[in-house]
């Protein structure tokens, strides 16, 4: 089935929030944001822009009726700023305008007076100043202390990752319109519709009802929308009840990258130590989490860093420490992965520094200790289907590492400024929201007399093929043509509570509760059934391609018969369903316990050639098993696997946020910071699918397949490094990410450079 | 991926939207409050402002004509206002997206006297009298082009929201280039992003169109 939005998409027809017909009178704003990343607010004045043409009003903290607090987990974060910022593009004002040129201009006169503070941008700097983030957590396995002792290679280190930006390609936005009796409707671009609502609610100081939130799609989300998406609804909002009349806000590009969060960047400290035979014992890792000014999701973030910080091997003693570390940087957030590739990058780095002692390969390592059915997770959960060695066995095969490894070697033999580099990714990523309530899904079902079925759930269109999976399920579910669903827009009217689209999760769960909304239903229809054509057992009926069944005969009855007799019957067509995913638990005192449904599996070889004396590199190929379960929809999933691989290729190479000790963010456009285009994707890209791979419990045996695929993309790093060392065995290199083509050009001739940080002021 | 940065497209953006044209747009409209590169051009420009077709245009909006997907649309824009914006807010043409603000990625990608441009980029007043086309224009129709139907069937898209831009840049290739390969595919579509990361399903989508097509 091809994606269901694909000729809208190709015509240029689908809608994004600011698509559809403008209505009368609407209004646009820009954002004021703070120009320093700490400091205390003396004054802010606004006459001058007021007087500005076309300017309605403008909009400050003082101006909110209701709660000015817009922090998820922890009320930490102001809408706008009230006596202090801290950090740079921190909304301070909005002014709202007849348009958008108007308002930017009308900005530029406001004038804002800053006591500038000190401001803090690095994690251990903040650790050791006590600005921590709730607690910091620590996971404990065996006994860590003891198992050194046992050890005959005790291998240290360091690791420094940078963080991401989203560049979903539609920035920030949404559309407010003001509603009778004081409700509102807004149209917005987020991951989480329910975030919004509350959040709005609790801005404007209204019950969650008088708000309503419709998402029909989003360009791109990746994480950048789940909780960063509800400001800037909620100053829509504000705007639109301030004026009374509808409210458009859309960030451009340049405000967009200032002032929203990022991926964590983290800091972190390993301590790894291994058997003579490469047997893994302990592990001691302690992880500094740069989570920026607000705790967003930070919180959240850590503990998948935590879950994940053993990827996909078996050690059986480990010590995992984390900490958020509040700093001046935007409240960095979810991104695809959601703290689990930081995780793995440090266990990988150990892995290849104990290996670069030993002079073997990495992968020597990696093979001895992958996970075994039963082995058991740091957390204290079994591994359960466990397809470590599976994958990594059939790609070995598939794709013939020995040859790649000797044809690396020949290569590198003959050849003096290039040199060829590989590496082998394996990766095991938990599947369920680790904040256990979010496990929940709704879904509403409409069967109409005409037999068009409507359905509604609680998740996100956001190219990820999520209309399209739904789609498919509710056909098979009731046994029609797939034409015959219309999947609606997310809308809090229609189900309530959403969880956020995230977690790689959200097909799994609201596919699920789609399955039970659409079983009850043909329940009812097959009572009807029984009794209208005289049959003795409802179990025997079956719907298949829109006929009716008895006992694997057809009745004469087709879906559209049966829907009309059912509606003159006076039979109830539509239904609501429910989902929350079994099984899983977790004790936070404890931090042991079951918080994943299941795990996905999979297997990466990459390969790499560096251009020794200009520091650039090609991505010769990258060749990949993927563990998917059954898969609902192979081509969707096959783009899945491709986007998520190339945003981590790009986040291990070629993405990098320069912010300057002050805080300002400096790679601040598309100019600077260098997303992957079509030159940067694998010359040679293979995608297996794990065959005969028993089920899961995500609908109709489908795995999750959003993020653990980025993470493949941790092998680069590691590629480029082995082909660096063959050109130079005995420089100095960092497990400092991303390794762009500058840091492999100074690390490899670090006498030709200049002091990086010197650039950075 | 390096050499990607030293690849200049054939008759692409850059060209069709040269400094010279941009600064002489500035140029009729008002200079002083745009800070751009090159203040001596800039001073040279507030003494001796160069003439839009003879006469002074703006600050206040004017009616122009422009030949979009072969009809004739007459607007009343300011002349600060880019293609973009002309063609989103003023015709509601809202296929063309706007993505980065600056011809960094290519999400508004149209075609404009046979050549992709930028319309973030580009004055709608240096649209007047070029022929130009939008992602609307292709299939007028309920018949869709062959580039659609090949994105269609090769999943090339995902978010849709660099689809429009995409789509043009490869269908300005095919115009020109009925079978391409996949290294002047790359080069036709390397200034437009895809944060999806769809790339190599453009390629497949372009390489059979290419072939079916011609």
């Amino acid at each position: 089935m091809k994606h269901i939005d694909a000729a809208a998409h190709t015509r240029g027809e689908s809608q994004y929030v600011d698509d559809s017909p403008q209505p009368l009178g609407l209004l646009h704003v820009a954002v004021l944001g703070s120009p320093l990343a700490h400091g205390k607010i003396l004054s802010i004045e606004i006459e001058d822009a007021l007087q500005c043409d076309g300017v309605i009003t403008i909009v400050l903290a003082g101006d909110i009726p209701g709660e000015n607090q817009i922090g998820a987990i922890i009320p930490d974060e102001h809408l706008l700023a009230e006596k202090e910022v801290f950090y740079v593009g921190e909304p301070v004002a909005i002014v709202v305008a007849e348009n958008f040129a108007q308002a930017l201009q009308a900005k530029n006169k406001i004038q804002v007076q800053i006591e500038e503070l000190s401001a803090v941008t690095d994690p251990r700097a903040a650790f050791a100043n006590g600005q921590i983030i709730g607690t910091p957590r620590t996971f404990v396995f065996g006994d860590v202390e003891n198992a050194w002792k046992q050890c005959d290679l005790i291998v240290e280190g360091r690791c420094d990752m940078g963080g991401q930006e989203h560049v979903y390609l539609e920035t920030q936005r949404a559309r407010a319109v003001p509603l009778e009796n004081g409700a509102m409707r807004l149209y917005a671009s987020t991951q989480s519709p329910y975030a919004v609502q509350r959040t709005v609610a609790g801005i404007l100081g209204l019950p969650h009802h008088k708000i309503e939130v419709d998402v029909k799609r989003l360009g791109g989300g990746f994480g950048g929308k789940e909780d960063q998406a509800t400001a800037w609804s909620c100053l829509a909002a504000l705007a639109a009840w301030k004026t009374g009349k509808p409210v458009e806000l859309v960030l451009p590009r340049h405000e967009d990258m200032v002032m929203t969060g990022k991926r964590h960047p983290y800091s972190s400290d390993f301590k790894i130590g291994l058997s003579a035979q490469g047997k893994i014992l302990a592990y001691d890792v302690k992880h500094y989490q740069n989570s920026g000014a607000a705790a967003d999701l930070s919180t959240a973030v850590l503990e998948r860093t935590l879950f994940h910080s053993t990827n996909a091997y078996f050690i059986p003693n480990t010590r995992i420490f984390g900490a958020c570390c509040r700093t001046n940087l935007p409240p960095n957030t979810a991104f695809r992965g959601f703290g689990g590739p930081q995780g793995m990058f440090v266990m990988e780095s150990a892995i290849a520094k104990a290996a670069e002692q030993l002079n073997i390969q990495r992968e020597e390592i990696q093979r001895r200790n992958l996970l075994c059915e039963n082995d058991i997770f740091p957390y204290g959960q079994h591994a359960h289907e466990a397809r470590a060695e599976k994958t990594w066995a059939e790609a070995e095969n598939s794709f013939a590492l020995p040859g790649l490894k000797e044809r690396v070697a020949q290569f590198n033999q003959n050849n003096f400024e290039k040199k060829k580099g590989y590496a082998v990714m394996p990766i095991c990523f938990g599947i369920s929201f680790t904040t256990h309530f979010l496990n929940q899904a709704g879904a509403l079902v409409h069967v109409y007399t005409d037999g068009s079925v409507s359905v509604s759930t609680g998740g996100v269109e956001m190219g990820q093929g999520f209309s399209t999976n739904i789609t498919r399920i509710a056909a098979k579910a009731f046994g029609i043509n797939q034409v015959r669903v219309k999947v609606e827009s997310a809308n809090t009217t229609r189900v309530a509570n959403m969880s956020p689209s995230a977690a790689s999760a959200t097909t799994d769960l609201n596919g699920n509760a789609t399955i039970n909304a659409v079983t009850e239903i043909v329940d009812r229809l097959k009572s009807l059934a029984v009794s209208e054509l005289g049959l003795g057992q409802k179990e025997k009926l079956s719907l298949k391609k829109e006929r009716l069944f008895y006992a694997g005969k057809d009745t004469g009855w087709d879906w559209k018969k049966l829907v009309q007799t059912a509606y003159l019957n006076r039979v109830d067509l539509s239904a609501h369903g429910f989902y929350a995913t079994p099984g899983i638990c977790f004790d936070k005192q404890k931090e042991k316990g079951h918080p994943f449904a299941y795990h996905v599996y999979g297997t990466a070889l990459l390969e790499v050639t560096v251009d020794c004396l200009r520091g650039t590199y090609n991505i010769d190929s990258t060749k990949i098993v993927h563990d998917l379960g059954r898969p609902l929809n192979e081509l969707i999933d096959r783009g899945q696997v491709e986007g998520a691989l190339a945003q981590g290729l790009g986040w291990m190479t070629l993405e990098e946020l320069i912010f300057d000790k002050r805080g300002h963010f400096l790679s601040n456009s598309l100019a600077t910071y260098k997303v992957p285009d079509v030159f940067f994707m694998p010359d040679d890209l293979e995608i297996n699918f794990l065959q005969t791979a028993p089920g899961a419990s995500g609908p109709y045996g489908a795995k999750a397949v959003g993020e653990p695929p980025f993470m493949y993309g941790i092998g680069l790093f590691f590629a480029i490094r082995h082909a660096m060392r063959a050109f130079n065995p005995k420089a100095d290199l960092p497990f400092n990410s991303p390794l762009t083509p500058e840091k492999v050009l100074l690390q490899l001739h670090p006498q030709w450079g200049i002091d990086a940080e010197n650039r950075r002021r | 991926m390096s050499n990607s940065q030293d690849k200049k497209k054939p008759g692409g953006k850059s060209s069709a939207m040269s400094r010279r044209n941009f600064i002489k747009g500035l140029g009729v409209t008002s200079v002083g409050v745009v800070a751009t590169p090159g203040v001596e051009f800039l001073s040279t420009l507030r003494q001796n402002p160069p003439l839009a077709q003879g006469k002074l245009l703006g600050p206040d909006a004017v009616t122009i004509t422009l030949e979009i997907n072969g009809k004739k649309l007459q607007t009343s824009v300011e002349p600060r206002m880019t293609l973009a914006d002309v063609l989103r807010d003023q015709l509601h043409l809202t296929g063309t997206k706007i993505g980065c603000d600056r011809g960094a990625c290519g999400a508004c990608t149209i075609i404009m006297a046979g050549k992709t441009v930028s319309s973030c980029m580009t004055l709608a007043l240096d649209a007047i009298g070029q022929s130009i086309e939008t992602i609307e224009g292709l299939s007028p129709a309920e018949k869709l082009h062959e580039i659609q139907e090949s994105f269609i069937e090769h999943d090339g898209l995902q978010c849709g929201f660099c689809t429009s831009g995409m789509i043009m840049s490869c269908k300005n290739l095919l115009d020109s280039n009925p079978n391409p390969s996949l290294q002047q595919v790359k080069v036709a579509t390397s200034g437009n992003l895809c944060r999806c990361g769809t790339y190599p399903k453009v390629f497949d989508a372009v390489l059979a169109a290419g072939r079916d097509g011609h």
